[in-house]
């Protein structure tokens, strides 16, 4: 068995295994908190405030969007092009063909070297912003600068190996791919699956009682 | 007498043999007509004359070419008058591998070098009478991230871009030319994707520092005393000579680097040969140059000065720092003369007025 085959067989199962085993183990963990019981009459609809809550908080408050502009920017360019990068890059749909079947139109070429210039944009300046703010360094714990490089190392390894000349450069990929989910459940990289969760609770929370979000 | 006379007979019949053996074998296994061959009485005996021609080798390849091949106007013309084609590709190749690949990857070595002996030899610089403890607002947060930005994206081009160039001559007879093969694709792909990035990260520099950056009078005194280097102390608004000089060497060459750089990933832009054959060297040359300013920049913002660093993460500087580096951006910023005094520690200063006071 190659490392390749090593990389991309047995490991990665033993990956995406943990990954989701995890994931799942931590959201369920937190819908079983449940909230906490409110004797209040309701002024309004929760489950409505769950919904706002989660939208409302992708549109940036007009008194903080002056102060906030780079975080934005650079966090919506990162996360959208990151999203486009996983879902609809050629050689992610053959490999999620290979294990589902499933296929669908992928980038162009060229495209693809576009999200990816603007998800790195937007991953640096997210994390020199982390270094260079003094309130963001008081909040920043040592995980976060692990998941920010490690998702950097995952893109960086994945456009290395973008002329498909060295199965080595495809394997270092994968490499680095297979730690990123092991590594996903024990960190902050959660906020993936726990933003819906938290802005819903807010949401929720304000919505019972008849607040405008 | 007639031994003798039998010796050189043998002798002779032995050097006719050596001589006339190879005739013999020779006239045995030429080829001869077939028999049926018709001969033409008057076809000629022998080949056509001057089968090489009346001009050498070196005057039909002058031709081609259009001129000498160390001749200026060959060199750039665009095609020499006549010319069947353009050379020019020779030249550039001797230039980058006998002259570019062999020495430009020393300069950034020897600046490390130059720059390890300033530091045994004179230490860091340190903020004299230490830390005040107060602070003044020196960069934005946007100026801040926008130089860190084009910190992470220069380090990247600049690790693929040595890859690329220096790979045949520094790995690969050292790890293999598998290993290069792989560093130097990878490089490559690296090096394509954040070139956009620095695009982004030379405006953002601009804008975000051009003011206060253009050169002034007092700069000439900085540059004369060599910025302080001697001992001299040298006035300095916000940003002294040596900063304002590294600000537009970072963006004028970053503009050619930019120009190049689109050129040598989008080739389809111009036809001319010369132009593409320029823009790797001027991107080398480029390349090289920025990197080995930077690493003295790198060397002064960090372990070269004392207080230096804070600006660029803190967006802060201690007021004693600003006396001493910049004394009328501080006065400018603080209304107060750095003159009245030495650069003080004010929280000595402090100690001694609340000593005295209760003394």
């Amino acid at each position: 068995m190659t490392f390749l085959e090593f990389v991309e067989g047995p490991f990665f199962y033993f990956a995406a295994i943990v990954f989701l085993l995890g994931a799942g183990w931590k959201v369920l963990g937190l819908l079983r908190l449940g909230r906490r019981p409110d004797i209040a009459p309701p002024n309004g609809s929760a489950a409505w405030g769950f919904v706002r809550g989660n939208l409302r908080h992708f549109v940036p408050r007009g008194i903080f969007s002056r102060r906030t502009w780079l975080h934005i920017l650079a966090g919506y360019a990162f996360h959208v092009a990151l999203f486009v990068l996983v879902f609809f890059a050629t050689f992610h749909i053959a490999f999620i063909e290979r294990f589902t079947g499933l296929s669908w139109p992928a980038l162009p070429r060229w495209g693809f070297i576009i999200v990816a210039d603007i998800a790195f944009a937007g991953l640096i300046a997210l994390w020199v912003r982390r270094i260079s703010d003094p309130v963001m360094r008081q909040i920043t714990r040592r995980e976060d600068h692990v998941s920010t490089i490690l998702t950097f190392l995952v893109m960086l390894t994945g456009c290395l190996a973008l002329q498909e000349s060295h199965d080595s450069l495809r394997a270092t990929h994968m490499l680095f791919v297979n730690i990123w989910l092991i590594y996903f459940p024990f960190s902050r990289l959660m906020h993936a699956f726990t933003f819906v969760l938290s802005r819903g609770h807010t949401g929720a929370t304000y919505g019972r009682k008849g607040m405008n979000l | 007498m007639r031994l003798h006379f039998v010796a050189w007979f043998f002798t002779f019949v032995l050097v006719a043999v050596m001589t006339l053996a190879p005739g013999i074998s020779h006239s045995q296994s030429s080829v001869r007509p077939p028999g049926s061959a018709v001969t033409f009485p008057d076809a000629p005996e022998a080949g056509p004359s001057n089968t090489l021609g009346d001009q050498s080798d070196s005057d039909i390849w002058r031709t081609i070419r259009g001129g000498a091949p160390r001749d200026p106007a060959v060199i750039f013309a665009p095609t020499a008058e006549g010319a069947l084609m353009t050379t020019t590709g020779q030249q550039w190749r001797v230039l980058r591998e006998n002259v570019l690949r062999k020495y430009l990857g020393w300069a950034p070595v020897a600046v490390i070098g130059l720059l390890a002996l300033v530091y045994l030899v004179r230490g860091p610089m340190r903020i004299k009478g230490g830390r005040s403890g107060k602070t003044l607002p020196r960069f934005t947060l946007t100026a801040r991230v926008g130089h860190w930005f084009m910190a992470v994206v220069f380090i990247l081009l600049a690790i693929s871009g040595l890859i690329i160039l220096l790979g045949r001559v520094a790995i690969a007879p050292y790890l293999g030319k598998e290993v290069n093969s792989v560093l130097t694709s990878a490089a490559l792909q690296g090096h394509n994707l954040f070139g956009p990035l620095f695009i982004l990260a030379l405006v953002w520099m601009f804008f975000a520092f051009v003011k206060g950056n253009f050169f002034h009078p007092h700069d000439i005194k900085w540059m004369l005393r060599a910025g302080g280097l001697f001992g001299h102390h040298v006035s300095s608004r916000k940003f002294n000579f040596g900063e304002k000089s590294w600000f537009w060497m970072v963006i004028l060459v970053g503009i050619v680097m930019s120009a190049t750089g689109i050129l040598l990933l989008f080739p389809w832009l111009s036809d001319d040969l010369r132009l593409h054959q320029l823009s790797t060297i001027l991107h080398v040359l480029g390349g090289v140059l920025l990197l080995s300013v930077a690493i003295g920049h790198i060397y002064v913002g960090t372990i070269g000065m004392e207080g230096s660093i804070d600006s660029m993460l803190k967006g802060e500087v201690d007021e004693n720092w600003a006396k001493e580096h910049h004394d009328i951006w501080y006065e400018q910023m603080t209304g107060k003369s750095a003159r009245d005094d030495a650069p003080e520690n004010s929280a000595q200063k402090a100690d001694a007025q609340s000593k005295e006071a209760t003394s």
